[in-house]
């Protein structure tokens, strides 16, 4: 098996940590002038999400996690599974359970493009682009005159996201929406 | 382009008034500057420092790039016991962090003195700092006291074990178990207790971590007379009340390399210029390591050591 020192520990590695697959979003190198070296790290759990931080005597190494991140189609969901297809024309298929697919569902439309992370080869995450465009099917009429105060109003886009957008959004129009934070970003089409 | 300079002209202009500045201090405490090499014979013994081997074309061994210049300004004490101080370049392989890096600039001084010189020690640091920084005068505390203060426990007593049950929280409790004493120490130390230290002075650390430093009584326990400067936590000097028999350093040696070979890491050569200045008698007296690049980095805010360098990521 695979494995890093720490001294090959970098942002973006993907490592098994009590027999889970993580990244390591930092690492910080530790040591006393005359003392051992230590690295402390933070590791984000690929499956939960969670942070966590770890030390590590330097030197010491951890298994590599057989993680691979691929762009894919999404397909559809048949009530249990999430079905995508890889863009490289191998047309192979993988199906994501819900809880590898988590908060990514309400930006799943079809033919859109995601990024999957394979973990032993299944699906272990669902991650959208940072900017997807979404079409209003539900929110209430936009008041006239009202758009130089600011104020917003919930919208429901096809996917079944609510987002906060401005007034004068009206139902059909298609929305640019950063997935990140769920905000409005702007108007994807002019009407 | 590649390899250009990494540091802004603001940082290397604050670099070069730093080290006049520096200079200015030493001068006007009478101390010589020298110029060392950074080649010798013998690297440093110290159980966690790796030092870069030197070869000649042909491959042949021709020394060690020094951790520090102590063995030469060491040699240079005894033969003409007055206060010396070096700037130069040091060298410790396997470093590189946001606050390490394998080649960096250290500042080094030794002052004979028989009248308190661990108090004269500390109080040369207090100036330094205060003379140099906007940072003022440094508090003093001693180590057992910030570290009762944290973990409740009286380190000079702690067991491995007591220490461990800290140490399992950041290690896992199977890593933390096969640390020693003094590795529990400091990681518990770096990771709970150096990020709270603005601008302190610790002092009297734990026997074991004496390196070349004399152990006194504190009056309970034995204690290192050793005393650390820590500016937005970070440490930045290491001074010691100088070890001066030579007796004791030569076992200090060999218990080193009995360490260095537990933990994989190559024996080197007994430095024998250096025992043979002890023996010839080094003065009754203080050394002080400064690391110039990390004082340079608390003084300019700067987040990362990398900044404060001329160059750095060219090798």
């Amino acid at each position: 098996m695979a494995s890093f020192s720490t001294n090959e520990f970098k942002t973006g590695l993907k490592v098994m940590i009590d027999s889970d697959p993580c990244t390591i979003v930092e690492n910080e190198f530790v040591k006393p002038g005359k003392g051992q070296a230590f690295n402390r790290v933070k590791i984000k759990s690929l499956k939960t999400g969670r942070v966590v931080e770890k030390t590590f005597k330097s030197g010491d190494s951890v298994e590599a996690a057989d993680v691979i991140d691929l762009d894919m189609e999404y397909l559809y969901a048949d009530g249990e599974f999430y079905h995508f297809m890889m863009t490289d024309g191998s047309f192979e298929q993988h199906a994501a359970d819900a809880q590898a697919v988590g908060d990514a569902s309400k930006w799943l439309k079809e033919q859109g493009t995601y990024i999957i992370t394979l973990f032993n080869g299944a699906p272990l995450a669902v991650t959208p682009p940072n900017h997807i465009e979404l079409e209003v099917v539900e929110t209430d009429p936009g008041l006239k005159g009202d758009t130089a105060q600011g104020g917003s109003k919930p919208a429901t886009l096809s996917t079944g996201a609510v987002v906060n957008v401005p007034l004068f959004i009206e139902i059909g129009e298609v929305l640019r929406v950063d997935t990140r934070t769920g905000d409005y970003v702007s108007r994807a089409t002019k009407k | 382009m590649k390899d250009r300079p990494t540091a802004t002209k603001t940082i290397i202009e604050a670099r070069a008034s730093l080290l006049s500045e520096l200079r200015s201090f030493f001068e006007a405490r009478q101390s010589l500057e020298v110029d060392v090499p950074a080649i010798a014979k013998a690297p440093a013994s110290d159980p966690w420092l790796d030092s870069f081997t030197v070869n000649d074309p042909t491959g042949l061994h021709v020394g060690y790039l020094l951790t520090s210049p102590e063995t030469y300004l060491k040699r240079l004490l005894s033969e003409y016991q007055c206060a010396i101080h070096a700037i130069g370049k040091a060298y410790r392989a396997n470093e590189e962090g946001s606050e390490h890096a394998i080649e960096f600039t250290m500042l080094e001084w030794y002052r004979p003195t028989s009248i308190r010189p661990f108090q004269a020690m500390v109080s040369e640091i207090q100036d330094l700092v205060e003379t140099l920084t906007e940072y003022g005068r440094p508090e003093v505390i001693a180590y057992s006291d910030v570290f009762k203060a944290t973990y409740g426990l009286n380190p000079h007593q702690a067991t491995t074990d007591d220490l461990a049950r800290f140490s399992s929280d950041l290690l896992g409790s199977k890593a933390a178990a096969s640390l020693d004493l003094d590795s529990q120490l400091n990681l518990l130390f770096a990771t709970a207790i150096e990020p709270h230290l603005i601008n302190h002075i610790v002092v009297d650390f734990p026997a074991i971590q004496s390196a070349l430093a004399r152990i006194e009584s504190d009056g309970v326990d034995s204690v290192a007379k050793r005393a650390e400067l820590y500016i937005a936590g970070c440490e930045i000097a290491n001074g010691y009340y100088e070890l001066t028999d030579a007796v004791e350093q030569a076992t200090r040696f060999d218990e080193d390399n009995r360490r260095r070979e537990s933990s994989h890491r190559p024996v080197v050569p007994r430095d024998d210029a250096l025992l043979d200045a002890l023996t010839s008698g080094l003065p009754e007296s203080y050394g002080v390591a400064l690391g110039v690049d990390r004082l340079l980095q608390v003084m300019t805010q700067s987040k990362t050591l990398s900044e404060c360098m001329t160059f750095t990521g060219h090798l």
